[in-house]
């Protein structure tokens, strides 16, 4: 893991010190595309937006906001994108995550293409993603607006984590509920787990946890995580008020009989500074309204 | 079990030791919270572990009867839920609900599985019937039903990956609980069919009788046989809507059952439901005494599913003892006239082929809908497109060679590449190098595939040294790899990592990543292999005359045989790489070859070729524009399009 980062930063901070152009991407990029939500949300908060994303109905179910333009054109899978489409476009630079690497000699011969790591394996999403950012800038030629995101994140944190010390609330649960039985936990390594940490907040998940930062787990597991605060996060499956929160077990969770269960509008779970604000926001809105 | 000593092994006793089994892994699994007296711990004992256990031992009861039944009214050792269509019907219509209707759900779970199931196995009898419900194409019928509801979902899936995540967990049965509602939905059903099968004990002896006889005493064979069909669906279908897919446990009870001595249709309605529930609950406490070790959600449907390809093999070693009822006289083929103009046949579908090739090439949708590349579209497309159009043609054309010379080989019709699990032996040495090597190169992975077609490959040489290979003995070797190849894919997908999304979209047959070194490397394997098939030429031929005849004019059969399995799984590890372990084409096109009368070995094999090659570009074209801008595999393609095809053929041969 620590490998992994310092290789990151050696990465980023090899393309940060060369002079944009002289790894071979324009600078600066008008026509961007991008594989994965988390870059298409900083890049539309950034002012430039891309020219394409993958699966935009799902883009509008699980980032939801900041909304993408209208006109924005939609690639299909996030795993097998339209090549041809991608093409069509005529980007100068393809954005994508380690994930998506198997696709790079594909879409190079389209145009220069980024891998952006900020989840996988990293540690640590929040500063991966601020620095992402600042890349995102750098290579829009937007770098004041990417300094400008990196500030106001920081105050929206800084913000809720002043919230949170007034009435400081137990631990924090973060969850995705799959089925009546079963749900996604997040842990140390995920967004949410590392914002947990900056806000002050200690999380309710302290099992280990895939390298993703998550994993699947059956209901009877919650109890260990009983004096948590419990959040879950739309969209929520039917089984959720029908089975779930139905069930005699999960009625005698100590979270449940206190009352402390929060569900909150989507907040996408490998996003970067756009997310990471409106979660701070609406968990400090759900935990200690104002 | 044949392990046993033949005196040993009596239904009550091996029915005791897996209770036992059962009953002390359970002591293990509930341990920790017996120990612990806060009262959250007693509410997770009562309210989760023990539930669990109960659910466990009901849906084994369930699986076990339902396959009980299935076998005796179908007179089928292979028949089960899982083998007849019913779990996968069932999987496909709470997926196709839980996209399009979800509140249908809410209260209307079993009955969506219900009809889902019923359509499937009713679909599965009426392709059979026509075989008068022979034990073999019954199965394969069964077979091809499942992998056709299975490529179904898969498509829904990866066309819907954020919505269908949960599926993967539901998919691979996990018994998880939060409450009793499941063994108390379970039960009284379970309990009324019990009730109902043992009123039913006697008509339903008599048609071991025979249906003559049966008649004559006066008993309603089609009623009897609906009723009791009926049962064996709700059975399963209240399974698989409560808790997913357990494979191969249905399958079990009654194996087990068989082969620890029962033998009247009472002894086996008494112990297989029995046996079964003793097999689920040691797998399942098993399991949930492992998942204390691993960070991340064991099911305990896959884990059912790993002992489900060794059953598989064990029973097909128990078909011999009992070879009146279980194996069917190798299915005639119809008989048909060779055509007088092989040349000109062979010119048309050329013809088409290359027409499909063209369009292929330049037909596609863009932003602006539908567009026809001409001229410089069409050059700079053509990288784009070609590698696609050159790998899906070579692997199509390998399939086709290797399943016309299967069928010759084993004289059976529904021989293929696919359904002898050659091509799921080479997918899944792919699938082990990419989990257990993830930075491996795709030169990796190809030698890799090549040892899993191999070990198939061995395999069903071993199974087939003692008296030259029955068919079916072979048939059901396939199964059984195919068997063990879902279940490995569905443990690596449970937890629903994005790998597990990506992994799909690989093993279901994608052309998407081929680039032209590959399609090139692809082409030349194709026509390296598609030079040396001339030479076995006269072997074809002679072939399906019959062993003795054969034998006769000069044929070493043992020589022959190895050296056409050789290059038979040669030709399918090369065209899985490129389009998956699923699609069919092996099968179909021997066929399409036959139908205008491309009979001989030469004409055959070329027909063949060509229909295998354009059926494939067929695929990987529709892949590409139906969907858009999504694709869907073009493996997963020609499984959609070959399914119900093949089904026709079952039903016609």
């Amino acid at each position: 893991m620590r490998r992994l980062l310092t290789l990151l930063c050696v990465l980023i901070c090899s393309g940060w010190a060369l002079p944009a152009g002289a790894d071979g991407l324009p600078a600066p990029a008008r026509r961007i595309v991008t594989l994965d939500w988390g870059v298409a949300e900083t890049l539309v908060a950034l002012g430039a937006p891309p020219a394409g994303v993958p699966d935009i109905r799902g883009y509008a179910d699980w980032v939801a906001d900041p909304p993408l333009p209208a006109g924005t054109v939609n690639l299909g899978s996030r795993f097998e994108p339209n090549l041809e489409l991608i093409r069509s476009l005529k980007p100068d630079l393809i954005i994508l995550i380690p994930f998506q690497s198997g696709l790079e000699p594909l879409l190079r011969r389209i145009a220069p293409t980024l891998t952006l790591s900020v989840h996988q394996g990293v540690g640590q999403p929040y500063a991966a993603a601020q620095e992402a950012t600042r890349t995102l800038g750098r290579l829009t030629g937007r770098e004041a607006e990417a300094e400008a995101l990196i500030t106001r994140t920081e105050t929206i944190l800084s913000d809720s984590r002043a919230r949170f010390a007034v009435a400081p609330p137990p631990p924090v649960l973060v969850s995705a509920v799959a089925d009546a039985h079963h749900l996604w936990v997040f842990g140390q390594g995920s967004l949410y787990g590392d914002l947990l940490g900056r806000l002050g907040l200690r999380n309710g998940w302290t099992e280990p946890v895939s390298d993703w930062g998550f994993s699947a787990v059956g209901a009877d597991r919650l109890a260990e995580a009983g004096d948590s605060t419990f959040v879950t996060l739309r969209p929520l499956p039917p089984d959720y008020e029908t089975g779930l929160t139905q069930s005699p077990l999960w009625q005698a969770l100590p979270f449940v009989q206190a009352g402390r269960v929060t569900v909150l509008p989507p907040v996408l779970m490998f996003g970067m500074l756009p997310s990471s604000a409106r979660f701070a926001t609406l968990l400090a809105d759900a935990l200690v309204p104002r | 079990m044949t392990l046993l000593p033949s005196a040993l092994p009596r239904p009550a006793l091996l029915c005791l030791l897996l209770f036992a089994a059962t009953g002390g892994m359970s002591v293990v699994a509930l341990q920790p919270l017996l120990a612990d007296s806060r009262p959250l711990s007693a509410l997770l004992l009562w309210q989760g572990a023990v539930p669990r256990l109960a659910s466990a031992l009901v849906c084994g009861y369930a699986l076990g009867l339902s396959g009980a039944l299935f076998q005796h009214i179908l007179r089928n050792r292979l028949a089960s839920p899982d083998t007849v269509g019913a779990a996968g019907g069932a999987q496909l219509a709470l997926a196709l609900t839980l996209l399009f209707a979800p509140g249908l759900l809410t209260g209307g779970r079993f009955f969506v599985a219900f009809a889902g199931s019923a359509a499937a196995v009713a679909a599965v009898l009426a392709l059979s019937w026509r075989r008068r419900l022979d034990p073999m194409p019954l199965v394969l019928s069964g077979l091809v039903v499942t992998l056709y509801t299975g490529a179904v979902s898969a498509a829904l899936i990866l066309v819907n990956d954020g919505y269908l995540a949960s599926l993967f967990l539901w998919g691979s049965g996990s018994l998880v609980q939060t409450d009793w509602s499941l063994p108390q939905a379970l039960t009284p059903l379970v309990v009324v069919c019990t009730v109902l099968v043992w009123l039913l004990l006697r008509p339903l002896s008599l048609l071991d009788l025979g249906d003559e006889a049966a008649r004559s005493l006066g008993v309603p064979l089609t009623l009897i046989r609906l009723a009791a069909l009926t049962l064996a669906v709700t059975l399963s279908a209240a399974v698989v809507a409560k808790a997913g897919v357990l494979g191969f446990v249905g399958l079990a009870g009654p194996a087990l059952a068989f082969v620890s001595g029962a033998r009247t249709l009472r002894q086996s309605l008494l112990w297989s439901p029995l046996l079964a529930t003793a097999l689920l609950g040691l797998t399942d406490q098993s399991v949930a005494v492992a998942g204390r070790f691993v960070p991340d959600l064991l099911p305990t449907g896959a884990a059912t599913a790993v002992f489900g390809a060794p059953l598989i093999l064990m029973l097909v070693r128990t078909l011999r003892t009992d070879p009146a009822r279980l194996t069917a006289p190798p299915p005639q083929t119809r008989h048909r006239l060779p055509t007088r103009h092989p040349g000109r046949w062979l010119l048309a579908l050329g013809g088409l082929t290359l027409l499909l090739a063209l369009t292929a090439l330049s037909l596609g949708r863009g932003p602006d809908g539908w567009a026809l590349a001409v001229g410089p579209d069409f050059t700079d497309l053509l990288p784009w497109r070609l590698p696609r159009v050159l790998a899906a043609a070579a692997a199509g054309l390998m399939l086709a060679l290797a399943g016309t010379m299967l069928q010759r080989l084993t004289g059976n019709p529904l021989a293929g590449p696919e359904v002898l699990g050659v091509t799921s032996g080479a997918a899944m040495g792919m699938l082990i190098s990419l989990y257990a090597f993830p930075a491996a190169t795709g030169g990796f992975q190809t030698g890799f595939a090549a040892l899993g077609a191999l070990g198939v490959l061995l395999a069903l040489l071993w199974l087939n040294r003692r008296d030259g290979g029955s068919t079916d003995r072979i048939l059901l070797a396939g199964i059984a790899v195919g068997a063990l190849f879902d279940a490995l894919t569905s443990i690596l997908t449970a937890d629903g990592d994005p790998r597990a999304v990506a992994l799909l979209n690989w093993t279901m047959g994608s052309t998407y990543r081929v680039e032209m070194p590959d399609a090139l490397l692809t082409g030349g394997i194709a026509l390296a292999l598609a030079a040396v098939t001339p030479l076995c030429i006269r072997w074809l031929d002679l072939l399906p005359l019959g062993p003795e005849a054969a034998r006769s004019l000069g044929l070493n059969l043992q020589a022959v045989r190895l050296r056409l399995l050789v290059l038979t799984a040669a030709l399918s590890a090369a065209a899985t790489l490129v389009i998956g372990p699923l699609s069919f084409i092996g099968l179909m096109a021997p066929h399409l070859a036959r139908l205008p009368g491309l009979l001989s070995a030469r004409t055959q094999l070329a027909g063949a070729a060509l229909s295998g090659a354009g059926l494939m570009l067929a695929a990987d074209w529709i892949s590409r524009v139906a969907v858009f801008p999504f694709q869907i595999p073009a493996g997963l393609t020609a499984t959609l399009i070959g399914a119900p095809l093949v089904l026709l053929l079952i039903s016609r041969e």
